[in-house]
């Protein structure tokens, strides 16, 4: 192949402009690096200089100077970073042509400057050895590679795949219904609440210390082991354990394991976690939190919530029917909260330590705030449907931190939230005239709503296989049907309730009215099925629990009746005393709060 | 660009300054979509006749040259034959996936290509092999130890790009792409680097991507060795003149074996018996080993690790919480679902760690027995498999027809 014929110096400029061009395209790699690492460094949002200037304008918000300058850095700050950005590009650029360049130069001489091929020396047998040696290779590679990989499993060997499959394996026991009475469906419930099963071993064990509590949130089968809220888990009215007492009497003693005096009233209703009962109650000048064994019914301690910044030198003043403790207070398993009518809010930990205490601002609520707390995650839901300024709020469980607040449009109410999953999410559903809302449990944000509710809203809503149902007296009751645009699925207004909250199944709606009429519907289309008068006032709301319904009415006599649609009262138990609170229910006993004394039912 | 710009938080402004709203980049109109792989097609066609019919390296370096600045520069390596692996192994086992034509024809064209004239895509079409051509200056021979070892790589990072991708873990092959940073001018730091090693090496290791990382490489390789008409070193009979022997940078020139192997037959026959008996073992040994490593690999998942920073919140103390997990705090899904989910994958991992491990044991001791074989043949010849057709080989034959080419050898 003939080449053409070339003169020398024009190969010599050619290697010099590539020369060049590679000695640039070097330093332009070395700028592109260090700018790289400015551009890493200097990060307009963790500016220390900034951010220092910007805690002073915290301390000194008037400062109108040293506004501007936090202004004046914060733009600098940013114009910095836009320009090391453009220089990195436009370094990019220059790199590219400038190896462009030396590619053309090389090969231009590469095409000028064609080498004879060199004959290789004569190798005899080398294919037979060169094979040889790259068997032998790829056996070391392999080998190699097993080793490596075997390394890799041992070191990252963790319990992951089990500690999943126990999760999942417990997951799948509430969802499947283990628990559950044959009734009721428990993929009706929800799901809500959460995390680490890592921690249930903890749950499990007869006693927890707050020393042996690690942070974090309980799984759903914590949660549904105990009754950490009013109303239960999720506060729908729904109960998972079984053993649940059907019998007892008050004043004969028959099947009540303890009775324990209250020191200050309340209507709030008994939370339970694990071995420990929880209680608030309070009167004008004292406000405390009583933490009962559940084995004796003794105090284990008592807690004052006093010394409150913000809070109000003068209890407010309230209904006597609500009082000044009216809210149920709500446990993750780590930390205990109580709020009281005067809206101080108190966080403890298992030993009755005060964790973190706030006043959210005296309510303005004419009756006296009685919205009880909810647990969601490691947050605190509080519902403070106050006049002028309602809204619900995420508080972390940990420090009291606002997490999220979303404010809401609706008058004042007394009803208390309820926590459902809904197949995809976990909703937070709230009831205030005029309408029932659903927010996204995890941040707040409302995904939708109906103006279905109107009056002074006491009773909280139920929730079973994608319906809520609402009700409040001189209203009516509506079942709506939720989904991206929620419908209402069927309303009535031949019984309404302005204090106890309806419970439902998939197939069954069970109301009582205040006045002491349960009636049950058809959860899917409103028929009514049955309707019964107990005769008597009902302030306590029922509690779904192995295909049965608990009501207990203001004398203290519980009406057990069947979930079902023709009515059945399986057994009818007296307290011996009079009660308005909502009955907690765990693994084979039943808490209930009369008038003055804790009582624990069972065997 | 657009997510960039997402990233940086809002400024404040108080000047009744109304922020733009999000835009989204438009997709690739269709007739631009099917113009794309009117090209490839055409290119392919053009590349394949320069190769075979006008045996003309000048030919393949300017049509290198052009799919470089089109299906490189100007396409901005995407889509990509390489990449198109793991949307078609997506599709494969997600039907929700919906998989472009355009990158069904990405992924196909060059196959079928292949089987008819080898490896002709990565001679003049891939714009990853043209960039790492254009700067083959100083080409130096590997040696068997380093050929054997590097070129395993390619099989290993192919199960592992379909295995992520099955898994719908991530799309690894694009994510360590070296080359489409350049291409987008947006490289990110470590691909920067990548690309920059790659490159400076690739003055001398004549296209270390191809050679020992290109997973769609290996899928080319299997197929080109039953194309039908394949590059030929010389156009008629081989003289003997050993002029093409270290010609080829890559290292596909299969010299010719007229000797017997110096070991004795009877061993021979022994240790392939032994090797065939061994490709199941290494396939099941392969197959358990991956499996043992089914939860390191499923450490990349995003639910995986998810779950695991739910479930053990304290392995995580002292660091920032992760996006992952301040996400879906706030979407209110359900922990139990998170949970079924990563489990679910992580029995995916183990069943593919299974494949993954046997499919590499089964390579391994594929390419042993292979090396044992004995492949007779009296001229100098390119490896059907491993050759990328550039035709660097044809300029050294002194072996012409055209006579054209011999008039102007001539002059």
């Amino acid at each position: 192949m003939k080449k053409p014929d070339s003169p020398d110096p024009t190969i010599k400029l050619l290697r010099q402009i590539a020369f060049v061009s590679a000695l640039f395209a070097v330093v332009l790699c070395i700028l592109i690096l260090v700018n790289w690492l400015q551009l890493h460094r200097a990060d307009p949002l963790n500016s220390p200089a900034v951010k220092t200037m910007i805690d002073r304008l915290g301390s000194d918000p008037d400062n109108a100077q040293l506004r501007e300058q936090v202004r004046t850095l914060d733009l600098l700050s940013r114009k910095a970073y836009f320009t090391s950005q453009w220089q990195i590009r436009t370094g990019g650029y220059l790199l590219l042509i400038s190896v462009l360049i030396i590619a053309i130069c090389l090969k231009t001489i590469e095409y000028f400057h064609k080498k004879l091929p060199d004959l290789p020396e004569i190798k005899n047998n080398t294919y037979w050895i060169d094979r040889k040696i790259n068997r032998r290779w790829v056996g070391y590679t392999g080998g190699a590679v097993v080793l490596v990989t075997l390394v890799f499993a041992f070191l990252s060997h963790n319990e992951l795949e089990n500690m999943l499959g126990n999760a999942v394996s417990r997951g799948t026991d509430t969802i499947s219904g283990k628990n559950a009475s044959k009734n009721i469906p428990l993929s009706t419930s929800g799901k809500a609440g959460s995390v680490p099963d890592s921690l249930l071993t903890l749950a499990t064990g007869d006693s927890i210390s707050s020393d042996t509590l690690l942070d974090g949130y309980p799984t759903w089968t914590e949660i549904i082991r105990n009754f950490p809220s009013f109303r239960g888990p999720g506060g729908n009215g729904i109960v998972y354990q079984k053993n649940i007492p059907v019998s007892w009497n008050g004043k004969s003693g028959k099947n009540v394991i303890w009775k324990s005096g209250i020191p200050l009233p309340g209507y709030n209703s008994p939370v339970v976690w694990n071995n420990r009962v929880f209680l608030s109650g309070a009167n004008e000048t004292r406000r405390e939190v009583y933490c009962f064994d559940a084995k004796t019914g003794k105090i284990l301690w008592t807690a004052r919530a006093d010394k409150i910044t913000g809070s109000p030198a003068k209890a407010p003043t309230v209904n006597k029917e609500t009082g000044q403790a009216a809210p149920t207070m709500t446990t993750d398993g780590r930390r205990v909260y109580a709020i009281f009518a005067n809206g101080d809010l108190i966080a403890l930990d298992f030993h009755g330590n005060r964790i973190w205490a706030k006043n959210l601002g005296s309510p303005a609520n004419h009756y006296g705030h009685s919205s009880s707390l909810m647990m969601f995650r490691d947050m605190l839901i509080v519902q403070y449907d106050q006049r002028g300024s309602a809204n619900v709020m995420a508080l972390a469980g940990k420090t009291g931190d606002v997490v999220w607040k979303t404010a809401r449009n609706v008058k004042v109410s007394w009803s208390s939230p309820v926590v459902a999953f809904t197949g995809k999410k976990t909703e937070l559903l709230l009831a205030a005239e005029p309408y029932v809302a659903s927010y996204n449990a995890g941040n707040g944000k409302e995904l939708w709503k109906m103006d279905c509710i109107s009056g002074e809203v006491g009773p909280s809503v139920a929730y079973a296989d994608g319906v809520v149902f609402s009700v409040n007296d001189y209203s009516k009751l509506a079942a709506i049907q939720i989904g991206e645009t929620p419908k209402l699925l069927w309303e009535n207004s031949e019984y309404l309730s302005d204090v106890p909250s309806p419970v439902a199944s998939g197939k069954y709606l069970f109301l009582v009215t205040s006045y002491g009429t349960a009636v049950c519907y058809d959860a899917k289309t409103g028929e009514k099925y049955w309707e019964h008068e107990f005769d008597n006032t009902t302030y306590a709301s029922p509690i779904m629990a192995e295909g049965k319904v608990y009501i207990m009415d203001k004398t203290g006599t519980m009406h057990i009746v069947k979930a079902d649609r023709t009515f059945s009262l399986v057994v009818e138990s007296p307290l011996g005393e009079g009660s308005v609170c909502t009955p907690a229910m765990v693994d084979g006993r039943i808490y209930i709060r009369g008038d003055k004394n804790l009582y624990c039912i069972g065997k | 660009m657009v997510f960039a710009v997402q990233r940086f938080p809002k400024p404040e402004f108080e000047t009744g300054y109304l922020q733009p709203g999000t835009l989204l980049p438009s997709p690739r109109a269709e007739i631009l979509a099917a113009m794309d792989v009117a090209i490839l097609v055409l290119a392919l066609s053009v590349i394949s006749w320069i190769v075979l019919k006008k045996r003309s390296r000048k030919g393949v370096f300017w049509m290198s040259l052009f799919s470089l600045i089109y299906f490189g520069f100007y396409r901005e390596g995407c889509v990509c034959s390489i990449g198109s692996i793991q949307n078609i192994t997506l599709a494969l086992f997600d039907h929700t996936f919906i998989l472009p034509l355009t990158v069904i024809a990405f992924f196909i064209i060059p196959l079928i290509f292949t089987l008819f004239f080898g490896r002709t895509f990565c001679a003049g079409v891939c714009p990853f092999g043209a960039l790492q051509d254009l700067v083959a200056f100083r080409p130096q021979k590997l040696g068997s130890r380093l050929n054997a070892v590097l070129g395993m790589v390619p099989y290993i990072y192919l199960g592992l790009a379909i295995l992520y991708a099955a898994t719908g873990t991530d799309f690894i092959i694009c994510r360590y792409d070296p080359f489409v940073g350049i291409f987008r001018f947006n490289a990110s730091f470590g691909m920067f680097v990548f690309a920059g090693i790659l490159l400076i090496s690739g003055i001398f290791i004549a296209r270390p991507y191809c050679r020992f990382l290109c997973p769609y490489g290996v899928l080319l390789n299997w197929v080109s060795r039953f194309s039908r008409r394949h590059i030929t070193i010389t156009p008629a009979e081989c003289i003997q003149c050993r002029l093409c022997e270290d010609s080829c940078p890559y290292d596909a020139i299969d010299i010719p074996v007229t000797t017997k192997d110096p070991e004795n037959r009877k061993i021979r026959v022994k240790k392939l018996i032994w090797i065939s008996l061994l490709i199941p073992f290494l396939t099941f040994a392969g197959g358990w080993t991956g499996s043992r490593l089914h939860i390191t690999l499923a450490g990349v998942n995003s639910k995986v690790r998810l779950a695991e920073e739910i479930l053990t919140p304290a392995a995580g103390q002292g660091q920032p919480e992760s996006l992952g997990l301040t996400a879906y705090k706030s979407s209110g899904k359900a922990a139990e679902e998170v949970y079924s989910e990563a489990s679910e994958i992580l029995d995916r991992f183990y069943n593919g760690g299974w494949i993954l491990g046997g499919f590499i044991g089964l390579v391994f001791g594929w390419v042993i027995a292979e090396r044992m074989l004995s492949k007779w043949h009296t001229d100098y010849i390119p490896n059907k498999g491993a050759c990328y057709s550039c035709a660097r080989c044809v300029d050294f034959c002194p072996v012409k027809t055209d006579l054209s080419e011999i008039k102007h050898e001539k002059t």
